[in-house]
């Protein structure tokens, strides 16, 4: 009983600890929000400034990596979806299944994890490391708020980058993929863009912007909300990386997992199956 | 907007886990004054200069600016008193990732104080008065120590504020930028700029060179002492 009851506290204390976590991130989120309107000395070129900059290294330089994945990714399904969908004398679907697969499914979860294995680190260690280093102190002492000149900017231009790496990704993975399948196996390219074309819907696009806009705005406040919670020394900073790595890749695939289940209920309702 | 008073009303502030670095202070600062802030290692002297430049927030008590209370102040209502502080911290501080140039113009071009222009000439002015202007365009990590310290003390002249914060500002700069040091403020309160100083140091050769009033900080209260220019320096 006793054992029982301290399980059911343990269990109760990390949920009360989860969601204490998760709103202070959303509050963060509120406040780089509040900070930037509210903020009449920052210039639309210093803003602009920053978020090219964090386009450049979230996205721009993502694109080899991306590629790779991209590539790796289309192809392998590509295949397998052809051998056994012949199989099972399903063809036709091929369309429909990759973008499924692809853009519903992988694009955005390894986009996720390839921009938290790039930028959420780099973020979380650079603000851990002006924390520590007494910028963000120094830049509240010069009257400019780090919430809209160091956080809002680098959420903004994390959300654009993921995005358009996972329109990269997307396609790279389905032109590409098709590319690389042919090499190995004869499929007219007709055939494969008729499906595609058929298969794709506004759905897709509403789930595309959804799932990636918001990976990138969690990677990229968890990883500021991590590296701004450095007290005072450097040691911190690897703690707070990995934390923001590991807190990332819990918040984005809990989300990507609750828009599908949101999304299948949905349609299985709209069939009446429920 | 023009500085014209500071006070603690029943101000207490400590960090968190550690012991209060001033309990329940009422205490009228002293103005127009070099006012050189003195205690114990490890008492607090930084604490209380940030607390006084709004970097940190009293747990307690009212910080009156003007008679207005500013510890309940937003950042953007804090900003017009924010603008005529400058503070320097006894290390780090400096923006890494931009230039000694970069640093110091940030504040004047962010907040629009004076035209690009002007701008540049003051930084580049504020560099040559330092002898520092070859290293104008290195980031802090490829400077000596002695400049690193030297562009985050200049970086608090930059806004040419009223009140000035400076925390050990001597340590690591140098003995001939000292007197530049010494020189350049003289000058600029002669301007009509630096009204109101503080300043923590150990260093009584350094404190010699202003005519200075002492703050002291003791076991979490202040206590003024008013210096006799004629014997400046006070051994206590």
């Amino acid at each position: 009983m006793t054992s029982l009851l301290a399980h059911i506290d343990s269990l109760g204390r990390s949920v009360t600890r989860n969601l204490e976590y998760t709103a202070r991130v959303l509050l963060l989120v509120y406040l780089a929000l509040r900070a930037t309107i509210l903020d009449k000395a920052q210039g639309f070129r210093q803003i602009v400034g920053v978020i090219s900059a964090q386009i450049y290294f979230t996205g721009w330089q993502a694109l080899p990596l991306v590629t790779v994945l991209a590539l790796a990714t289309g192809s392998v399904l590509i295949l397998q979806a052809l051998t056994n969908l012949s199989l099972l004398g399903g063809t036709q679907m091929i369309g429909s299944f990759l973008i499924v697969m692809i853009v519903r499914e992988a694009g955005p979860i390894f986009v996720a994890l390839v921009v938290i294995a790039r930028s959420g680190t780099a973020v979380a260690s650079e603000l851990g490391n002006m924390r520590a280093n007494r910028e963000i102190e120094a830049l509240e002492s010069l009257g400019i708020n780090p919430l809209s000149f160091i956080v809002f900017p680098r959420v903004l231009g994390g959300i654009i980058s993921v995005l358009c790496l996972a329109f990269y990704f997307n396609f790279v993975a389905l032109i590409g993929g098709f590319l690389v399948t042919r090499l190995l196996q004869e499929v007219p390219f007709t055939f494969y863009s008729e499906s595609l074309t058929r298969a794709f819907a506004k759905d897709d696009v509403f789930i595309f912007i959804l799932k990636n806009s918001f990976s990138g705005m969690i990677i990229f406040i968890v990883s500021c909300f991590q590296g701004l919670s450095v007290k005072k020394s450097p040691h911190e900073v690897p703690q707070v990386t990995t934390q923001a790595v590991v807190h990332s890749i819990i918040f984005v695939v809990i989300f990507n997992l609750v828009v599908t289940a949101l999304f299948y209920l949905n349609q299985l309702r709209n069939l009446g199956v429920i | 907007m023009k500085i014209e008073s500071l006070k603690f009303e029943g101000v207490s502030f400590s960090h968190e886990g550690y012991d209060a670095v001033i309990k329940n202070v009422d205490f009228d600062f002293p103005m127009e004054q070099i006012l050189w802030v003195k205690a114990q290692e490890g008492a607090g002297k930084s604490s209380l200069l940030q607390v006084i430049a709004g970097l940190q927030i009293p747990q307690s008590g009212q910080y009156l600016i003007n008679g207005e209370n500013v510890v309940d102040m937003s950042f953007e209502e804090f900003l017009p008193f924010r603008l005529q502080m400058g503070y320097s911290f006894d290390y780090g501080g400096l923006i890494n990732n931009r230039s000694l140039f970069d640093n110091l113009v940030l504040p004047l071009l962010y907040h629009k104080l004076v035209t690009p222009e002007e701008a540049r000439h003051r930084v580049m002015d504020l560099l040559k008065i330092y002898d520092v202007e070859k290293y104008a365009h290195e980031r802090p990590a490829h400077v000596p120590g002695r400049v690193r310290k030297l562009t985050c003390v200049m970086r608090s002249l930059v806004m040419h504020p009223q009140v000035l914060l400076l925390d050990d500002p001597s340590v690591g700069i140098g003995q001939d930028s000292t007197y530049v040091f010494a020189d350049h403020v003289h000058r600029l309160r002669k301007e009509g700029y630096l009204k109101h100083i503080f300043m923590t140091s150990y260093d009584e050769k350094f404190m010699g060179l202003f005519d200075y009033q002492i703050i002291h900080l003791d076991e979490g209260q202040l206590y003024f002492q008013t210096v006799d220019p004629d014997k400046k320096v006070v051994h206590l």
